[in-house]
């Protein structure tokens, strides 16, 4: 018998280590594993490795409580009307973190390689960006005779892929209503795959259309059942971006721990 | 129609009049104008287009226009989910005809910077960073950008680290249109309220003006597709939008 997946909250951020590299799922404020992160600050976790093509409160938030040793991203903003990720900003400006910078496409194929199992994949456009050389990266000559030449970019494999769904069930199976964003590719490029899930659904709605499942259970390593897990962000069609929430949790000189205390997941824990 | 045309309207207006029939055109994250550019162009005009946009959307209805232009509302109305890797891949095969693309500077080969200012190793801003730029700017049949502030230091001589190359066909500001020609942004038309002299003194690269004139104003169906869209006129107060 393999040993269940259900797990707590608290439970899955215990198995992340210190140093750990993590890609997390969803885009800006919608649909991010965000009740996950806060978890990590409470457990006041240090030198994690964020890996994501459009992080923004997540990035931020983790940055604020110092959790963060080095982002690899494509672009980082809070979105809306927002503008920038401020403690981010500040992290690399002041080099508390090592930023590599990506395009979004670049992240993507570093990952795509990890999830094809070769050492790199070449990506379309890019010529003319200082982002190579930032980087070190490498141009192939179309080995065909095209004559073109191609970026390639090398693999990324995070440790975890953290993702936030609509539906899990007991097995370990995901779903996600509306755009999954980068998801997929997260998560076959990731050694592991954490799935916090707004809904326990039964087996049988999976089986009925199995079509509609983004990652299959034997992908999967845990699964924490968090309603209103997103917050504040959105999760499509459950709830809104919560956007009060964010602009409280943007005021510089208000304290982290009265947002966290806001926390949906908080609320639970009390109930439970 | 008004007498005065606002920055946002002049800006929204401008990026939704680069749309084409027919053509596959795609609108992103942090990317309000244009977003309600598409919309505005869905509303105002007499041909059809592909819409699509970074929420996965494929011709939407979305029943509210979101704050965020990521919003999964943005995919309502849609036959299908058309994800992120999706719409790249389609761009780097030559299949995007219009891609709009954020910018913090624009230099007057139409390269842009999203990055940084000041030294990308010792940054002055961290700003968002590379995001679709480098892989669509060179990689889209047409790419365009828009500025909310039209000065010096947005359009520059030179930039503080280029982000993405390749030429954009089209910048937007709330005085001026530039389009490309001849591998150089071209100044196309400029604000009613401006001059061409106050958009060369505004603008930090050089750039050539023949046949430029006085942008058209909005049409009827233009104001009216604007208006449906941003009723009680918060999205033009959030964008905090001056002519100069």
């Amino acid at each position: 018998m393999p040993p269940p997946k259900i797990t707590t909250l608290a439970e899955m951020a215990a198995r992340v280590p210190d140093g750990a590299s993590l890609a997390l799922g969803g885009s800006f404020l919608h649909r991010g594993p965000f009740a996950f992160v806060r978890e990590l600050i409470r457990q006041r976790k240090t030198d994690l490795e964020i890996i994501k093509q459009s992080p923004g409160y997540d990035l931020d938030i983790l940055c604020r409580a110092g959790c963060v040793a080095k982002a690899r991203a494509g672009i980082v903003a809070m979105e809306g009307n927002f503008g920038l990720a401020p403690w981010y900003r500040r992290a690399v400006e002041r080099k508390q973190i090592v930023l590599e910078e990506h395009a979004c496409m670049t992240l993507t194929a570093g990952l795509r390689a990890a999830a094809f199992g070769v050492p790199f994949q070449p990506v379309g456009g890019v010529h003319g960006s200082d982002l190579p050389s930032l980087n070190a990266w490498a141009a192939v000559k179309d080995p065909y005779g095209s004559g073109q030449e191609v970026w390639v970019i090398p693999a990324i494999q995070p440790d975890i892929a953290v993702i936030h769904v609509n539906d899990a069930n007991e097995l370990g199976d995901a779903r996600v209503y509306g755009t999954y964003n980068w998801d997929r590719i997260m998560s076959r490029a990731a050694k592991q795959v954490f799935i916090v899930a707004e809904t326990l659904a039964p087996v049988r709605s999976f089986t009925d259309r199995p079509e509609l499942t983004l990652i299959p259970s034997f992908m999967v390593q845990a699964v924490a059942v968090v309603p209103h897990g997103a917050w504040p962000g959105s999760c499509w069609p459950l709830y809104e971006v919560d956007y009060p929430a964010v602009e409280a949790y943007m005021d510089m000189d208000r304290e982290l721990s009265l947002h966290m205390a806001h926390a949906p997941e908080r609320q639970e824990r009390v109930d439970a | 129609m008004p007498d005065h045309w606002s920055g946002f309207s002049y800006l929204v207006t401008n990026l939704a009049r680069f749309i084409r029939p027919d053509e596959v055109t795609f609108s992103g994250v942090n990317s309000t104008p244009p977003m309600l550019a598409c919309l505005l162009a869905k509303r105002a005009y007499d041909f059809d287009f592909v819409y699509l946009n970074v929420a996965g959307g494929v011709q939407p209805a979305p029943s509210t226009i979101p704050i965020s232009s990521s919003d999964p509302v943005l995919s309502e109305g849609s036959t299908a989910i058309f994800a992120n890797e999706d719409f790249y891949d389609l761009c780097t095969r030559g299949g995007m005809d219009l891609c709009f693309l954020g910018a913090a500077q624009v230099d007057g080969r139409g390269r842009t910077n999203v990055s940084v200012i000041g030294d990308w190793h010792n940054p002055k801003v961290r700003l968002p960073g590379g995001g679709g730029g480098a892989v669509m700017l060179p990689t889209a049949q047409r790419a365009v950008t828009w500025r909310t502030e039209h000065s010096t230091r947005t359009l520059v001589e030179t930039l503080d680290f280029v982000t993405a190359a390749g030429g954009l066909a089209g910048v937007v500001t709330p005085v001026a249109v530039f389009v490309k020609r001849e591998e150089r942004l071209a100044l196309q038309s400029w604000h009613p309220d401006a001059s061409l002299d106050e958009v060369r003194q505004r603008t930090g690269f050089d750039f050539v003006a023949t046949g430029a004139a006085t942008t058209p104003r909005p049409s009827v169906d233009e104001v009216a597709a604007l208006q449906a869209l941003d009723p009680d006129g918060q999205f033009e107060r959030d964008a905090h939008i001056a002519l100069r």
